[in-house]
C-alpha cells in the first residue's frame, strides 16, 4: 500500500470521527423528526465505510501518482507562499497593489520570465482587476497606506 | 407548439444589445479557456461567476452558459494543435485530431469539430426545447421522497459514471456533503461542525469551494510543468474538407450527437464520458476500426459532436429539476442561487423569460462559435503561443478577488486558498473534482428533503418504497451504487 493511498483514507476516517465528536451535543432524533445531527452522522458513518473500504481497495490495487520533481514543488510552495501573502498584505498595502507585488514575484522570481512582457503582463493584470471590480462593479478594494 | 411560442420570447429576451454582447462575450471566454489548457469551462464559469453580479440574472446565466459550451469548442484547438486537451471533454480529440494534424490535415480536424459540435449543438437545443417542459410538469407531482432520491442519484451517479475509482469519486462526494454540513442547521438553526470558529457560522459558500479547487488548484498543477509544447500552424485554406471526409464524418456526427445527449441528460455523467462513449461507439460502427488511433476523422467528429451535445443535454436535469448534471452546470445551477432564484420545476413556470432566454442565447451562442471556429480558427491557434506564464496571475489574481468580491472580505479568500491546496491534492491523487462539487450544491435539498420525508413518514423508511416513483428512483440509486462494485469486481478478478 502507498502513503497516496493510505493518507486520503485516513484523513476522511480523521474527518468521521471529528464530526462524530462535534455532534455529540446536538440531538439526532427530535420527537418525530431528524435533529440537526442526524445528517452529519449518517456522513460520518458513510466516512468510515468508504475510508475502511478505500483501504482494502488500496492493498489489491495502487495506482502510480507523479509527484513534481523537487523543482516544481518548490515552485507550487512559492506560488502558494505568494498567494497566502496577498491577504495578508492587503489591509497594509490594499489589495490591488498586495497583486501587482504577487503578480511580478510570481513572473520574476518564481516563473523567471523576461523583464518587459512581465511587467506588461502585470500592467495588464491590475488594469483588468481594477477596470473590472472597481470601476464596473464597484467593489469596494480594501485600500492601504498607498490609497489604492 | 407552446414550447415554440415561448422560444420566441426567448430569443426576444436575448435580442437586447446587453444579452447579445454577454452571449458573444460568454461563449469567447469559453472558447479561449476552452483552448488554454490549465483552466476549464468549470473553474473559468466560477472564477467569472463573481463578474455576473452586475447584470441581471438571466444575462449572467446567458453569459455563464456560453463559457460552458464554448469551452466544448475551444478545447478542439489545444487537442488538435498541441496533442494536450485544452479540456478533460476533448482528451478523445487528441488520439486522432493530433494525428490527423501531423498528416497535414489540422485545417479539417478543426472543421470537422466544429460543424460536429455546431450540428449536435443545436440539435440538443431542439430537444432541451421539446424535453424540458414535460420533465418539469412531471416533476411537479415529486413530493420531499423523490427529491431526495434524485439528489442522491445526482451524486451516486456522478461517483459510479466516472472515469476514476468509484470509491475515490464517492469519498469526494462525502467531503462536498460535509462541507455542506458547516455553519447552521437549516430547520432547528443550531450551530453545527463550527469547531469553535465565528467565521464558519455562515457556512462554506460554494464559489470559494469552487474558485479553489477548479481554479487555484488547476492552476498549480499548471504551473508544475514547463509549457514548452508548440502548437502546430494551420491555415483557412486548410479548412476545407474532401468530399470523402465529409461522407464518413456524417453519421459519426449524428451518432455522436445521439450519445452525447443521452448522456448528457443522465445525472452526475458529463461532456468527458459523453465524448469517450461516442468514441468507443463509432469505432464498433467503423467499417475501418483500425484507422481509429491514426488520424480517424470520424472519430474526430463522434467525440467533438458528443461532447457538445452532453453539454447541453445537462441543462436538462438542471431546469427541469433542479440537479446538475456536470459540474459545470453545478456552477450554473450555483448562479441562479447566487442571483436569488429558486431552481426546480417550478423554475420553468416562474422564470419563464430566464429559461427560455437561456435555451434561445444556446442556439445564438452556437452560431457564433460556428464562425468563431471555421473562418477564425486560425486566430485562435495564434492565441495557443501565448506562454501559460504570463496567463496563470491574471487567472490566480481574478480569483482572489472573485472571492473577497463575494462577501467583501477575506474568510473567502482563505477558504479558497485552503481549497486550492485540496484541489491540487486531488489532481496528484487522481480524485475527481465534479462530485465534490455537485454534492456541495445538492446537500442543501438532499437534507431538507430527507429530513422532510422522515417527518412525513414519522420515521418510517418505507416511505422510499412505497411511493412508485420514489422506489423507481431507489432502484436507480442502488444500481449507481451496485455498478461501480461489479466494476471494480470485474477489474481485481
Amino acid at each position: 500500500m502507498k502513503k497516496s493511498d493510505v493518507v486520503p483514507a485516513l484523513l476522511i476516517l480523521a474527518l468521521s470521527a471529528a464530526i462524530a465528536f462535534d455532534t455529540r451535543g446536538l440531538s439526532f432524533w427530535a420527537d418525530t423528526t431528524p435533529g440537526p445531527a442526524f445528517m452529519p452522522v449518517w456522513l460520518a458513518i458513510a466516512g468510515v465505510v468508504l475510508g475502511v473500504l478505500r483501504l482494502l481497495e488500496a492493498r489489491r490495487s495502487s495506482a502510480p501518482v507523479e509527484w513534481p520533481d523537487r523543482a516544481a514543488l518548490l515552485r507550487v510552495a512559492l506560488v502558494l507562499g505568494g498567494l497566502v501573502a496577498v491577504p495578508v498584505l492587503s489591509p497594509l498595502l490594499g489589495l490591488v497593489a498586495s497583486l501587482a507585488l504577487f503578480v511580478g514575484f510570481l513572473l520574476l522570481a518564481v516563473l523567471r520570465q523576461a523583464l518587459w512582457p512581465s511587467l506588461a503582463t502585470l500592467a495588464i493584470t491590475v488594469g483588468v482587476v481594477y477596470g473590472i471590480f472597481v470601476g464596473w462593479l464597484n467593489v469596494p478594494l480594501p485600500k492601504g497606506m498607498l490609497g489604492i | 407548439m407552446e414550447a415554440l411560442q415561448l422560444l420566441g420570447q426567448g430569443f426576444a429576451t436575448c435580442f437586447t444589445p446587453l444579452n447579445l454582447s454577454f452571449i458573444v462575450i460568454g461563449v469567447l471566454i469559453g472558447q479561449i479557456i476552452g483552448a488554454l489548457p490549465g483552466i476549464g469551462p468549470s473553474a473559468g464559469m466560477a472564477l467569472l461567476l463573481p463578474l455576473t453580479y452586475g447584470v441581471p440574472p438571466a444575462t449572467a446565466i446567458m453569459m455563464l452558459a456560453g463559457i460552458m459550451y464554448g469551452g466544448m469548442y475551444g478545447g478542439t484547438l489545444t487537442s488538435v494543435l498541441v496533442n494536450v486537451p485544452g479540456e478533460a471533454a476533448s482528451v478523445m480529440t487528441a488520439v486522432d485530431g493530433h494525428q490527423m494534424a501531423r498528416k497535414g490535415r489540422a485545417g479539417a480536424a478543426l472543421s470537422i469539430s466544429a460543424i460536429g459540435s455546431f450540428l449536435a449543438g443545436v440539435a440538443a437545443v431542439i430537444a432541451v426545447v421539446f424535453i424540458t417542459p414535460p420533465l418539469a410538469a412531471f416533476a411537479l407531482k415529486f413530493n420531499a421522497p423523490e427529491y431526495f432520491l434524485l439528489a442522491l442519484l445526482g451524486i451516486t451517479a456522478s461517483a459510479s459514471l466516472g472515469t476514476s475509482s468509484p470509491s475515490k469519486a464517492l469519498m469526494a462526494a462525502l467531503l462536498g456533503l460535509m462541507i455542506a454540513m458547516v455553519g447552521v442547521d437549516p430547520i432547528e438553526g443550531t450551530q453545527r461542525l463550527i469547531f469553535g470558529q465565528p467565521a464558519l457560522l455562515e457556512g462554506i459558500d460554494f464559489l470559494p469551494v469552487a474558485i479553489g479547487i477548479f481554479g487555484i488548484g488547476e492552476v498549480l498543477a499548471s504551473l508544475e510543468r514547463a509549457q514548452a509544447a508548440q502548437p502546430m500552424r494551420t491555415r483557412l485554406r486548410d479548412m476545407w474538407l474532401t468530399a470523402q471526409e465529409w461522407a464518413q464524418s456524417r453519421y459519426a456526427i449524428v451518432r455522436g450527437g445521439l450519445v452525447g445527449f443521452v448522456v448528457g441528460v443522465m445525472p452526475g455523467a458529463g461532456p468527458t464520458i459523453a465524448a469517450m462513449l461516442a468514441y468507443v461507439t463509432e469505432r464498433r460502427f467503423s467499417p475501418h476500426p483500425e484507422r481509429f488511433g491514426h488520424g480517424a476523422i470520424d472519430g474526430v467528429a463522434a467525440s467533438e459532436s458528443a461532447n457538445n451535445a452532453a453539454a447541453h443535454g445537462a441543462c436538462v436535469p438542471m431546469l427541469a429539476l433542479g440537479i446538475p448534471g456536470s459540474a459545470s452546470t453545478a456552477v450554473l445551477l450555483a448562479a441562479l442561487i447566487l442571483h436569488g432564484i429558486r431552481p426546480g420545476p417550478g423554475l420553468m413556470t416562474e422564470q419563464a423569460t430566464l429559461v427560455w432566454g437561456l435555451i434561445a442565447s444556446m442556439f445564438i451562442g452556437n452560431v457564433v462559435l460556428l464562425i468563431l471556429n471555421l473562418p477564425l480558427a486560425p486566430l485562435f491557434a495564434a492565441l495557443l503561443r501565448v506562454r501559460y506564464a504570463y496567463l496563470a496571475p491574471g487567472i490566480l489574481a481574478i480569483s482572489l478577488v472573485g472571492a473577497y468580491a463575494s462577501t467583501l472580505g477575506f474568510t473567502n479568500v482563505w477558504i479558497s486558498l485552503a481549497f486550492g491546496v485540496v484541489g491540487w491534492f486531488m489532481i496528484k491523487l487522481d480524485f475527481p473534482r465534479a462530485p465534490l462539487v455537485l454534492a456541495l450544491v445538492l446537500a442543501p435539498l438532499l437534507e431538507s428533503s430527507l429530513r422532510q420525508s422522515l417527518l412525513l413518514s414519522f420515521g418510517s423508511l418505507m416511505i422510499f418504497v412505497e411511493r412508485p416513483l420514489a422506489a423507481a428512483l431507489l432502484a436507480c440509486v442502488a444500481i449507481s451504487l451496485v455498478y461501480p462494485l461489479l466494476k471494480l469486481r470485474r477489474k481485481v478478478g
